[in-house]
Parts: C-alpha cells; structure tokens; sequence
C-alpha cells in the first residue's frame, strides 16, 4: 500500500462516518449537520450574508482588525527588542514587564479594556496589539543577543561604528528570528481576535460562530470554522512567503 | 551587565510601574471606578482571602483553572507523545493521521468551543476536550518533527554497532528527539493556558478566568486587576518551571 492510498483510506472512512452520522439519523442536524446542509449552509452565506451584512464584509473586518493589530503590536514590539537586545540597561528595566504581559491570557485584560475602551474597535485593536507586543519583543531580543560575535567583532576592526554595526550586522542576522517571532505572534492575534469577537462584537468571522451557536445553526458554525482554519493558513502563508523573499540568507550561513 | 544590577533595575522598574499605578488614583487622573489602585487591589485580596468571591474561595478558583488546564495538558501529551513518534517513524502512520492533525492545528480553539458545548454540555468536559483539541496537534507535530530530524548518521552508527531497532529507538532516537517535544509541549502548555481563561468567560461557575468577568459585569476592577495579576504571576510560574524542567531533563541541548 502507498502512503498517498491510506491518506484516501482514511478520509473516506471519515466522510463515511459522517455520511452514516448524519444520514442514517444517529446524530441529530443539530449536533452534526450532514454535508449536503453545510454545502447548502454555505453557499446560502455567500448569496444572503449573515445577519445582514454579506459573508466577505465579515471577513474583511476580521482581517483589518488583525492587520492593524498584528501591525501595530509587531512593530512596537521589535522595536523595543532590538532596543532591548543591543542595550541591556533597557532589557533590565522592560524585561518584567515583557515576561509578565508574555503568558497572561490575553482575555483576562480584554475586560479592562472594554470598560476603558467601550466595546468598539478600539478596545479589540488594542487587545491584539498587547498580544503581539511581547512575543514580536522577545524575539527581537533574542535575535540581536544571537547574532555572532565574531560577526561583530570583524564588523568593528574594519572600522565600522555602533550605528553601522547594527544597521549592516546586527539587523539583518536578527531578522530571521524576528519574522519567526512575526509568524508566532499572527497565530496568537488571530486566536485572540476569534475570542474578542466572542466577547463583544457584531460582525467579524468570530462573531458569526458563536452567534450562529446562540440560535443553534450548527451548519453555520460549521462553515464559520472551515473559513477560520483556511484564513489561519492563508495568513500563516502569506508571512512565510514575505519571509523567504526578505530574509533570502536565513539558514544559509 | 551582572545579575545584581539587572535585578535592581527591574526592581526600580517594577517600583516605578506601582507608583505610576498608584498617582493615577491619587491624582484623580481616573476614578478608581475606571482603576483601582494598588491598595484597593490588596484589600480585595484579603478580603477574598477572607471571604471568598461570590460563595467561591481563591483557592478554590485557583485549582480550578490550573486543574482544567492540566487535565487537557497532560491528556494531549499521553496521547500526543506516542502518536507522533509513530507517525515519525511510519510512513503508513504519518499518511493516515497527519492531514487530520494539520487541519486542526492552525484553527483557534474558541472557533471551535461553541461545538464543544453543544456536544459535551457547558461542564468541565467541554473545556477540558477544547484544551485537549488545541494542545494535541501542537505536541504530536513537535514529536513527529523530533523524530525527523534525528541524523541519520547516529543512527546507522548505532545500527553499524548491532543495535537492534529497539534499541536504537530506545537509545538514539527518543533522547535526541526530546528536546523538540519539550519545546512542542511548552507551547501547548502556553496555549492551553491561554485558551482555559477564554473557556470560562463562555460557561463557567468557577476559576480565574470566570472571576474576572464575573467581576466586570459589577464594574469590581479591583478584583479584575487581582485576577489579572494573579493570572500572570502563574503564568510566568509555569513557564519558569517547564524551562527549569527542560534544561534538567535535556541537559545534552545545544551541546550535541
């Protein structure tokens, strides 16, 4: 048997267990909606919309909330790094800070912000540019504090001064570890962004599932899901591509 | 830079940070409606301490969070572990599972909580199953990866020296493929974390996370700043302590 006949193999077994879930009434619509109801659940969302507003008007909003974020935080965030690995006074003093905001669940602060904010953008915004700002920080830190002495040293003894040196070394050995920060820092936005959605908002991909799920349309929830996971790899995608073309020389040293 | 002066630096830091919080109340810059300060903070630890928080103990909803936390954890790794090391090792493994497992990583554990709840009811199963869901790709892909990436020259070295493929597995591959399950399972951890807070906010009676929005709805911003901090503090705890256990465990990382 060839590998490519047991990936067949088993996704057919799945389909047909969802075929014989659905279709032979073990589980109820409700739970699992059989394929022809999400094909007929989708293509419903791609002509009338959800609530209102057409399905792409969702998506968009989605994705300008995490670009504005993700951007914001990203380059915020390596900014302070690169400070923070080149001087390590600056690392002493952001360093708590950074390491206390790094694992805190970002849904524990949305609270707080939606009381300062209001439950617009701003305060959604603002809580994916928290998210992004310490993991995009760390890894710039850990970029700059990486990049080989050696490299620096050589940089220095041809006469190169602290501004060159970092400009002409310093950054680019560190932009790899950067972008990988970048691609780590999309994927929490965008699980945060789902949960702010979640929280307070009216329109948003996020929002469509967990409202779908208050009235019990499992088809939609269903179809709000497989648009997230396929944004997800199209986002994740897109930063690796943008990465392989900056940073040509990663892993070829 | 020695550590001393690091440390007296992020303590002078960390001071001003607290003076700052607390100016702001005594400025009158916000009413402590908008931000408590520091004292009022404290006083609602005591008086939680004391009392509870709405016929619920801090310690109560401390082991509640961390305990949803871990079963999801520890349920991803037992599973998740000796999955992907299967599928590392077997073609046959790796086609049937790996498109299920890759599909399912890069899709935010909420999208899929509304499901969850649906299926399991608003219970600690619901969570504990949505942790489990976002742990387990993320473990299974770091194990399937450490297995990969153990160098073919150690392993026909040890087969050269009659080892048998038990032995090799036992004795080169598994060492050498720990460190990137550890690392695997330090970002699971990190993300279940995460995800437990956002679990409570949709159906909870119980745990930080529920705490700090149960809160937000009376306007208490002094219990969600407790929380908040609280949820930092032990976040910062657990990373600490799986690094701690990462660089005594694997203590041949980065020396090979």
């Amino acid at each position: 048997m060839r590998p490519w006949m047991a990936t067949a193999l088993v996704a057919s077994a799945l389909i047909a267990g969802w075929l014989w879930l659905t279709l032979g009434g073990v589980v109820r619509d409700l739970f699992l909606p059989p394929p022809g109801e999400l094909w007929d659940a989708f293509v419903d969302l791609l002509q009338e919309g959800y609530k209102s507003r057409p399905l792409w008007e969702h998506i968009v909003d989605s994705l300008i909330r995490v670009f504005v974020g993700f951007g914001a935080g990203a380059a915020v965030g390596t900014l302070l790094g690169l400070l923070m690995g080149y001087f390590p006074t600056v690392d002493a003093l952001a360093a708590p800070f950074v390491e206390f905001l790094r694992p805190l669940p970002q849904l524990a602060y949305l609270v707080l912000l939606i009381i300062w904010l209001g439950i617009g953008e701003t305060s959604k915004i603002t809580l994916l540019f928290l998210a992004a700002l310490p993991v995009s920080a760390v890894a710039a830190r850990d970029g700059v504090r990486n990049v080989s002495q050696a490299r620096i040293q050589v940089a220095r003894s041809l006469g190169a001064g602290k501004w060159q040196i970092f400009r002409h070394v310093v950054f680019p050995s560190a932009l790899a570890e950067i972008f990988t920060g970048a691609r780590l820092a999309v994927g929490i936005v965008y699980g945060t962004l789902i949960a702010s959605e979640i929280i307070a908002g009216t329109s948003g991909i996020g929002w469509m599932i967990v409202d779908a799920g208050r009235f019990l349309r499992s088809d939609y929830v269903f179809v709000g899901i497989l648009i997230i996971g396929f944004m997800g790899i199209a986002l994740d995608r897109l930063l690796l591509a943008v990465e392989t073309r900056l940073v040509h020389w990663a892993g070829k040293q | 830079m020695s550590n001393f002066r690091a440390l007296a630096l992020g303590s002078l830091s960390v001071a001003t940070g607290l003076l700052g919080w607390w100016l702001i109340g005594a400025l009158g810059i916000a009413s402590s409606d908008l931000l408590a300060g520091p004292g009022d903070v404290w006083a609602a630890l005591i008086d939680i301490l004391h009392n509870g928080y709405r016929d619920t103990t801090l310690a109560q909803n401390i082991l509640a969070t961390l305990g949803r936390c871990f079963a999801g954890f520890v349920a991803a790794t037992i599973i998740g572990v000796p999955l992907g090391l299967w599928m590392g090792r077997s073609r046959m493994a790796d086609a049937s599972l790996n498109f299920v497992i890759q599909f399912l990583r890069p899709l935010p554990p909420l999208s899929y909580l509304v499901l969850l709840i649906l299926w399991f009811g608003a219970g600690d199963l619901s969570k504990i199953v949505l942790l489990f869901m976002g742990a387990f790709p993320t473990i299974t892909t770091a194990a399937m990866a450490g297995v990969r990436h153990v160098s073919a020259q150690r392993i026909q070295a040890a087969r050269a020296l009659g080892a048998s493929p038990r032995q090799v597995f036992r004795f080169v591959v598994f060492p050498a493929a720990l460190s990137t399950i550890f690392t695997g399972m330090r970002i699971a951890l990190a993300g279940a974390f995460s995800s437990v807070v956002a679990a409570e906010l949709m159906a909870a009676s119980d745990g930080l996370g529920w705490m700090v929005f149960s809160a937000s709805r009376f306007l208490r911003t002094d219990v969600i700043l407790l929380g908040i901090i609280l949820l930092g503090l032990f976040g910062m705890a657990l990373s600490r302590a799986l690094m701690m256990i990462d660089t005594r465990l694997i203590h041949w990382r980065g020396r090979d």
